[in-house]
C-alpha cells in the first residue's frame, strides 16, 4: 500500500519486463519493493521519475500480490517515456485508488463484457478475476474490438480463454487484413453476436469514449437495466484522492467514487463521454 | 457567559513584540489603498490593521501555498499566529477542511500547517462594494473555526475566545500584560457595530438569491447565459486563485520521486484534457460554466461547507469586469 503518511509518496516498484503486445501497446511487469495489492477495477498512479505520473487500472490478476502489470498505450507526455523504458528501471506507484469492480454482485449471473482497444487492460484483470470464481458465474462473454488484426492485444491469453469452460470470447477489427478470420466492424457490432439472458446478466464496458457511448446505447436497448451496466470511466485522476479537482465529473470525483460506474449513477452527469 | 478579555491596545502591541521570538506572526497591514498580510517585526507591529474587510490574499494561501514540496520534509516551521483574517476567509476554511483532512486520506503538509496555526480572525466594522457573506447565511465576524475573535474598539483590543486553542494562548500572554474580562457594556457596543454591518451587507444586496437557490438557478440556466458571461473572460484563472475555497491542484514531478503540489484552476487551459487529447472543459464558455457549477451545484451535493463564502473577491480580481451578482441577478429574474 502506499506510504500512510503521506499519501503522495509513491512506494518504488522495480519494472522486470517489457511485453510489446502492439505496435503501440506495451504491458510491463513490475515488482512493488513494499506491501501491495488491489481489488479489480481500482486504480494505480504510476510515475516515472522525475517525468509525471499517469492513471492507469492493473491489467494483472488482483489475486497476484508479488507482481503488478500496467498495459499502457503510447498517446501522451509520460507514456512515452513509459514506453522507452527497459527492464531493471524503477518506477513509483501510489494506490490502489477509487472502487473497482463488485466481482460479488456478479455472482449467479452471466457477465457480458464489451472492450475496445487498450480497454481490454482493465477487463483483463477482471477476467483473472472472474477465472477464479468462475464456479459461482453462469458464464463470461467477451467482446473485443480494435482498429486491425495487429492492435489485438493478449493474443496468448485470448487463446487460454477460449479453452476455458464458461468463457466466450468474440473478437472484431475496424480494418482486417487477409489472415482475419473473425468479425469485422466496430466492437458494437459484436453485440448483436451474443446471445445472452438479459434478466440474469450483467454488463461491463471499458474503452475509448467513442466505444462506450455507443456501448452503452446499445446495452439499454437490448434491454439491460441502467444499474446493471458497469462503466469504468477514463477522466484526468491526477492525486488519486479526491482533492486536486481534476478529475470532477459533476458531483463526483472519478478518482474516488469511481472508476467504475454503474451507467444509472452518471447518466445525469454532464460530459461523462469526454 | 461570554468569554471575552480585553487589555489596552498599547498592551497588545506590547505583548505580540514580546511573543515574536515563538511565533511567525502574520497581520494585515494597509498601504494606500491596498491591504494585505505582512509578517509582523518589531517595527510594523504597531501598524496592524484590524477589523477591516478583507486582505488582498485570501487565507487559504497560508494552508495551500502556490507551490509546496510534499515529499521532503521540511525543517518544522515556528508555530504561526495569523491576525485579522474576517468570516468569509475562515469560513472558506470549512471546505478545505472537509477536503484535506478526509480522515481517509489526511493530508500531512496541510493538516500540519493548520495545527501548528492560531487564527485571531476579527469582525468586520466595515464592508467593501463586493461584500455578500451574508446571502450565503455567513455572518462578518467569526463564532466558529476561528480560536479568538478580535475586536478593536477605541483604546482597547478584546478578545473573544472561540476554541480550546484560544483559550490557551490566552493563558499565555496572561502574565505579559494586563488583562481583564470585557465589561458588558463595551460587549454589547462590539455586538451592536457587528449587527449595523449585517444589515448594511443585506440591504446592499437585497435581491440577490442565496446559497439554497443558487443550485437550482446555476443547474437551470441556459448556454446563452455562459456565452454572454465568458465572452471577456481570458482564462487568467484569477477568480480561482483569490477565492478562499478554490482547491484545485496539479502535481508536479521531480527527481527521486518527489511531488510538488502546485495550485491549479479549472479556468486555465487544458485542466481536464486526459492523454488522449479529449477535453471536456475545451471550450471557454464550458469551462465558465464549469466553476459556477461546481460551486453551487456539485460541491453542494458532495460537502456540507459552503464552496463560496461571499467575499467578492472574485469580482474584484476579474480583468475582464466580470460580476457574479450580475449573472445571479439575471438568472433569478
Amino acid at each position: 500500500m502506499s506510504d500512510k503518511t503521506n499519501i503522495y509518496k509513491p512506494i518504488k516498484a522495480k519494472l522486470l519486463e517489457v511485453i510489446t503486445e502492439s505496435p503501440t501497446i506495451k504491458t510491463f511487469i513490475m515488482e512493488p519493493q513494499e506491501e501491495f495489492s488491489f481489488k479489480t477495477g481500482e486504480f494505480i498512479e504510476l510515475t516515472v521519475d522525475g517525468i509525471g505520473e499517469a492513471p492507469f487500472t492493473p491489467s494483472s490478476s488482483p489475486l497476484e500480490t508479488k507482481q503488478i502489470e500496467v498495459t499502457v498505450m503510447k498517446t501522451g507526455y509520460v507514456t512515452e517515456y513509459l514506453h522507452n523504458m527497459k527492464a531493471g528501471e524503477t518506477l513509483g506507484i501510489r494506490g490502489p485508488f477509487g472502487r473497482g469492480y463488485p466481482v460479488e454482485k456478479f455472482y449467479d449471473k452471466e457477465v457480458l463484457i464489451l472492450g475496445g482497444g487498450c480497454g481490454f487492460a482493465p477487463i483483463r484483470s477482471l477476467l483473472y478475476n472472474l477465472a477464479a470464481v468462475s464456479d459461482k458465474l453462469r458464464k463470461v462473454t467477451l467482446c473485443y474490438g480494435s482498429k486491425t488484426p495487429d492492435e489485438c492485444i493478449y493474443r496468448p491469453y485470448v487463446d487460454q480463454l477460449r479453452e476455458t469452460p464458461k468463457f466466450e470470447v468474440l473478437r472484431t477489427v475496424d480494418e482486417p487484413n487477409e489472415s482475419w478470420t473473425e468479425s469485422v466492424g466496430v466492437a458494437t457490432v459484436l453485440l448483436d453476436k451474443v446471445k445472452v439472458d438479459i434478466k440474469n446478466s450483467i454488463a461491463v464496458c471499458c474503452g475509448p469514449p467513442i466505444m462506450m457511448k455507443f456501448g452503452t446505447s446499445k446495452l439499454l436497448e437490448m434491454g439491460y437495466p441502467e444499474n446493471d451496466i458497469y462503466l469504468s470511466m477514463e477522466k484526468n485522476m491526477s492525486c488519486g484522492l479526491g482533492k486536486c479537482g481534476h478529475c470532477m465529473m459533476g458531483k463526483y470525483f472519478v478518482c474516488k467514487e469511481g472508476p467504475v460506474f454503474t451507467y444509472d449513477e452518471i447518466k445525469d452527469q454532464p460530459d461523462i463521454w469526454s | 457567559m461570554k468569554n471575552y478579555y480585553s487589555l489596552l491596545i498599547s498592551d497588545w502591541n506590547a505583548v505580540i513584540k514580546k511573543i515574536l521570538p515563538n511565533y511567525s506572526i502574520y497581520a494585515p497591514i494597509k498601504e494606500n489603498d491596498s491591504l494585505d498580510y505582512e509578517l509582523i517585526d518589531l517595527e510594523n507591529s504597531s501598524n496592524i490593521s484590524y477589523n477591516l474587510p478583507k486582505p488582498t490574499t485570501p487565507l487559504k494561501t497560508f494552508f495551500l501555498p502556490i507551490k509546496e514540496n510534499l515529499t521532503t520534509k521540511l525543517k518544522s516551521e515556528n508555530k504561526r499566529i495569523i491576525i485579522g483574517s474576517p468570516n468569509c476567509d475562515i469560513q472558506g476554511l470549512n471546505i478545505l477542511d472537509e477536503i484535506y483532512l478526509d480522515k481517509n486520506y489526511i493530508d500531512t503538509a496541510y493538516k500540519e500547517k493548520r495545527d501548528n496555526t492560531i487564527l485571531i480572525s476579527t469582525a468586520c466594522f466595515n464592508t467593501q462594494e463586493h461584500c455578500h457573506c451574508m446571502t450565503y447565511g455567513i455572518h462578518p465576524f467569526p463564532k466558529k473555526i476561528a480560536d479568538i475573535s478580535l475586536s478593536k474598539v477605541d483604546t482597547r483590543i478584546h478578545l473573544e475566545v472561540l476554541s480550546e486553542k484560544g483559550e490557551k494562548f490566552i493563558t499565555s500572554i496572561k502574565d505579559l500584560a494586563t488583562i481583564s474580562e470585557s465589561p458588558e457594556s463595551e460587549i454589547k457596543d462590539i455586538e451592536l457595530k457587528q449587527s449595523k454591518i449585517e444589515n448594511e451587507i443585506i440591504s446592499k444586496n437585497t435581491g440577490l438569491p442565496d446559497y439554497k437557490k443558487t443550485g437550482k438557478i446555476v443547474s437551470k440556466a441556459k448556454d446563452e447565459i455562459w456565452k454572454k458571461y465568458s465572452s471577456t473572460c481570458v482564462s487568467c484563472g484569477a477568480c480561482a486563485t483569490i477565492c478562499p475555497t478554490c482547491t484545485c491542484f496539479l502535481l508536479i514531478d521531480k527527481p527521486n520521486f518527489e511531488k510538488i503540489r502546485q495550485l491549479d484552476a479549472c479556468q486555465y487551459p487544458g485542466f481536464e484534457r486526459v492523454a488522449g487529447g479529449e477535453d471536456a472543459l475545451g471550450e471557454l464558455p464550458k469551462k465558465f460554466k464549469n466553476r459556477y457549477f461546481c460551486k453551487y451545484v456539485w460541491k453542494p451535493q458532495k460537502f456540507k461547507s459552503l464552496a463560496c463564502t461571499g467575499c467578492g473577491r472574485c469580482i474584484e480580481a476579474c480583468i475582464g469586469k466580470i460580476n457574479k451578482n450580475e449573472i445571479f441577478r439575471e438568472l433569478a429574474n
